[in-house]
């Protein structure tokens, strides 16, 4: 498993490196300039250059790029302009609430994906069938800010039993009654999409399965059907599901940035909002950079469990 | 699995998170009893804190400037009759060239240090700091010189009367100079005030608590926690749930509902008022011709304005100035009135093109006026192009005078001296504006306005008035309605203030359920 790792990770840093030169492009090219956001609609041309001088935005784009990247490679994520302190620390602690949160999400994904994929194909009912399908195409269908208005207001407001919003006030571990309690609804409106596409793929995964010429024998030799799914059917459908999995998880991060604003969850999606309306350009590199390296993690990490429930792909040296 | 192996699981899933104990109640069991003193309140803000822009006044910056610092006057919230508060007293020279201020000599920072001339002198001059950009920072560079060698005391001195240094001396927030670096973080907030700051976590909330050792009246509470809650749905949700007591700056479209309810109420922030505009490019060919601009001023219909975006709890003015203010004129103030047929004659045979007509995307007070204007002058024969712009590409097109004709936004200052406005707003600013309008009668006239020694005397209401004629007569700027900031309250809480600076005042404020 380590040569196939290794073998990975050149072209994952060269996708880094590239990926560092299109945020740091991007960023700028965004309309606005975190001069305007700091100095304010009735600024003088002096304080505007006062500014700019104090952020260090006056020399030339690439020397500001080499600047920031040779800092990135000895450790030092830098300062923001306009949240305030230090970028790995602002980092840090959103990205633990964002992991929380988008980590709980996909467990809640996983989960429903499992249960109601082979409950699916064990019950054979066709009233399920419609159930989980009308489900399925409400929860894609439905926007994050729409479920999770829906939900505030069902679960908060009109039957007070969850918080509306913010996080466990004695942190994560402190209490973990009361840190579900804050968790739920908002991993719930960031699971229901991914849960959906999980289940319509790993239905029609066991349903491939099922059709497959092992299964018929098994079934003569008077295996049950259920002990075939579990066993035999249920393991060969995962490494297809695993790949959507790994897919998911980018959308997940992405979802988790509407989702933190409804339910006040202060995470990295939280921070990448306020890092964006200000310009902060520092914090913008840095926090798109990191989704980039993440989705590159995810990706390996996904390639690595697809080899490993697929002996084909180990085996074969395929990627 | 088994029949009680899932019913196993099913209840282990709902003790979990049911828990031993429940969030919802545990968030409101912070009250101190029927008005009684103690207890927390909970407010939501909708931005969070930047603490590069503690002195814009936005909504984080403001409400920590509320609870924890002070300033040297307060302005009552409707005039401009400064009243004591670091300062005891003080005297104007009668050239207007210098002020002794007299100190509060019991105040103590919430260190335990005693305030200083020399804690006030750093405060000003922090605040005059350029790349501070604090929105009177022009006013402050004006003090030119400082005495303090008496530590109760401060003399300013000017190389001009300034008429509206008091407005200076409400705005500033006395910080603790020893505590700077802090200060420039966003770790440690130290002033004066009823309340001490306790931290700050991105994104989620600032917490205060009683400074017990106040000069004044100590507060009632025993803490203030501000939640960061930046969708506007969640914080009315946050409020309905009992999870928050008051909403900083709620929509205006939510507080008729909440009202309806009986259980909350809304506190319009008088004597804290902004002012919604058209603001126009007069070096667009079209809008060039003053006539054009005055045809457009008629044509539109503010008091359909104020009556549906916002709900009637708005004015329609043409002046900028509120009704307290040395500078306002009943009759002024109405002197383009909507009359269609008089904006037609004085259309009368122009051929104007279609004018962009930009607005701050995602304000919904914004875009529905935006679109009452269109509508507007399309019944005149203008035609016009809605253009929503990003908020900081607004911005930058504002500061930039960048607009190509027709834009719609808010200004505040008004409620000040009417000086303040010609020289700190940058919409107003005669030296340069987002218009373009450079005029040396209207640079005269905002001169002249500016270095007066009192700034309520009959000799400055002289030169108001001269003011508002140069804007009435140029109208670079058509003044639409003026509008004013509400808190939406639970029942629950009892006596809240605020400053003219629209900064949240929880000295006497109490929570009971």
């Amino acid at each position: 498993m380590i040569p196939y790792i290794l073998r990975r990770t050149p072209s994952a840093l060269v996708t880094l490196l590239l990926a560092s030169v299109l945020v740091f492009v991007l960023v700028r090219l965004v309309p606005g300039d975190p001069v305007d956001t700091l100095a304010g609609a009735d600024a003088s041309p002096e304080t505007r250059a006062a500014i700019r001088d104090q952020l260090g935005l006056d020399g030339s784009p690439v020397a500001q790029y080499f600047q920031w990247l040779g800092a990135l490679l000895s450790g030092d994520l830098g300062t923001s302009y306009l949240v305030g302190g230090s970028i790995a620390d602002l980092v840090g602690a959103g990205a633990l609430n964002t992991l929380v949160l988008a980590g709980s999400a996909l467990l809640l994904a996983v989960v429903a994906a499992l249960v109601t994929g082979v409950a699916s194909v064990l019950s054979r009912s066709r009233l399920l069938d419609a159930v989980v399908s009308a489900v399925n195409t409400l929860a894609v269908a439905l926007p994050p800010f729409v479920t999770g208005v829906v939900l505030v207001v069902t679960f908060a407001v009109a039957w007070p039993l969850l918080p509306a919003g913010g996080v466990p006030p004695d942190g994560f571990l402190g209490r973990p009654g009361i840190t579900a309690q804050y968790l739920a609804l908002p991993a719930l409106c960031l699971a229901l999409p991914a849960a959906s596409v999980l289940t319509r793929f790993l239905t029609e995964a066991l349903r491939t399965e099922l059709r497959q010429p092992y299964v018929t024998t098994a079934r003569a030799l008077g295996i049950s059907r259920r002990r075939i799914v579990l066993t035999q059917v249920l393991p060969n459908a995962l490494p297809a599901t695993v790949t959507v999995l790994g897919l998911q998880v980018g959308g997940l991060l992405g979802g988790a940035v509407l989702v933190e604003l409804i339910f006040a969850w202060p995470g990295l999606g939280m921070l990448v909002e306020q890092a964006i309306s200000t310009r902060d350009y520092p914090l913008v590199q840095v926090l798109l950079l990191l989704s980039v390296a993440v989705f590159i993690v995810v990706q390996v990490v996904t390639d690595v469990a697809h080899a490993w429930l697929d002996p084909r792909v180990r085996w074969g040296g395929a990627a | 699995m088994r029949v009680p192996a899932r019913v196993a699981t099913a209840l282990l899933a709902a003790l979990t998170l049911v828990g031993c104990s429940s969030a919802v109640a545990e968030q409101k069991s912070r009250s101190g009893g029927q008005g009684a003193a103690g207890g927390t309140l909970v407010a939501a803000i909708g931005t969070d804190l930047v603490p590069a822009q503690f002195y814009s006044g936005l909504q984080a910056a403001s409400t920590i400037a509320g609870l924890t610092y002070e300033s040297l006057i307060d302005y009552p919230v409707d005039s401009l009759e400064p009243q004591p508060s670091l300062a005891t007293s003080w005297k104007l020279a009668e050239d207007g060239l210098s002020l002794t201020l007299d100190l509060q000599p019991e105040a103590t920072f919430q260190t335990g240090r005693d305030l200083t001339s020399d804690d006030v002198k750093f405060s000003l001059q922090t605040y005059a700091d350029p790349a501070r950009a604090a929105q009177l920072q022009r006013t402050a560079a004006a003090i030119t010189s400082y005495d303090t060698s008496d530590p109760d005391r401060i003399v300013l001195g000017f190389d001009h009367p300034v008429s509206n240094i008091f407005d200076l001396l409400d705005q500033v927030p006395i910080i603790d100079r020893e505590s700077i670096a802090g200060f420039d973080s966003g770790t440690k907030y130290v002033g004066t005030g009823p309340f001490t700051f306790d931290s700050w976590t991105p994104n989620s909330r600032l917490e205060f608590s009683r400074y017990d050792d106040y000069w004044g009246e100590k507060a009632l509470l025993d803490e203030v926690e501000v939640r960061v809650i930046k969708d506007s749905t969640s914080q009315i949700s946050a409020l309905r749930s009992g999870q928050v007591d008051v909403v900083l700056g709620a929509p205006a479209r939510d507080l008729e509902q909440l009202e309806r309810s009986g259980e909350f109420r809304a506190e319009r922030l008088t004597g804290a008022e902004a002012d919604l505009y058209v603001g126009t490019n007069v070096t667009h060919p079209a809008l060039a011709d003053v006539e054009v601009r005055q045809a457009i001023a008629y044509a539109i219909d503010k008091r359909r304005i104020a009556e549906e975006v916002y709900r009637d709890r708005a004015r329609a003015h043409d002046l900028p100035w509120p009704e307290y203010s040395p500078a306002y004129d009943p009759e002024l103030d109405q002197r383009y009135a909507r009359d269609v047929a008089k904006a037609g004659e004085l259309l009368d045979g122009r051929r104007v093109p279609t004018l962009p007509l930009a607005y701050m995307a995602g304000n919904p007070n914004h875009e529905a006026a935006a679109q009452i204007v269109q509508a507007n002058l399309a019944e005149v024969g203008v035609e016009t192009e809605l253009q929503p712009v990003e908020t900081s590409q607004f911005l930058k097109q504002l500061i930039g005078a960048e607009f190509e004709a027709l834009w719609v936004t808010e200004h505040t200052f008004a409620q000040y001296t009417p000086s303040t406005l010609t020289v700190s707003a940058y919409p107003f600013n005669a030296d340069g504006n987002a218009s373009r309008f450079v005029d040396a009668d209207y640079q005269r006239a905002a001169d002249a306005a500016w270095k007066v020694a009192d700034g309520t005397g009959a000799e400055a209401s002289r030169r108001y008035a001269e003011l508002s004629r140069q804007l009435l007569e140029h109208l670079f700027l058509i003044e639409l309605v003026e509008t004013t900031q509400e808190h939406a309250l639970s029942s629950a809480v009892d006596d809240i203030a605020w400053s003219k600076r629209g900064e949240i005042d929880l000295a006497r404020t109490t929570v009971s359920r």
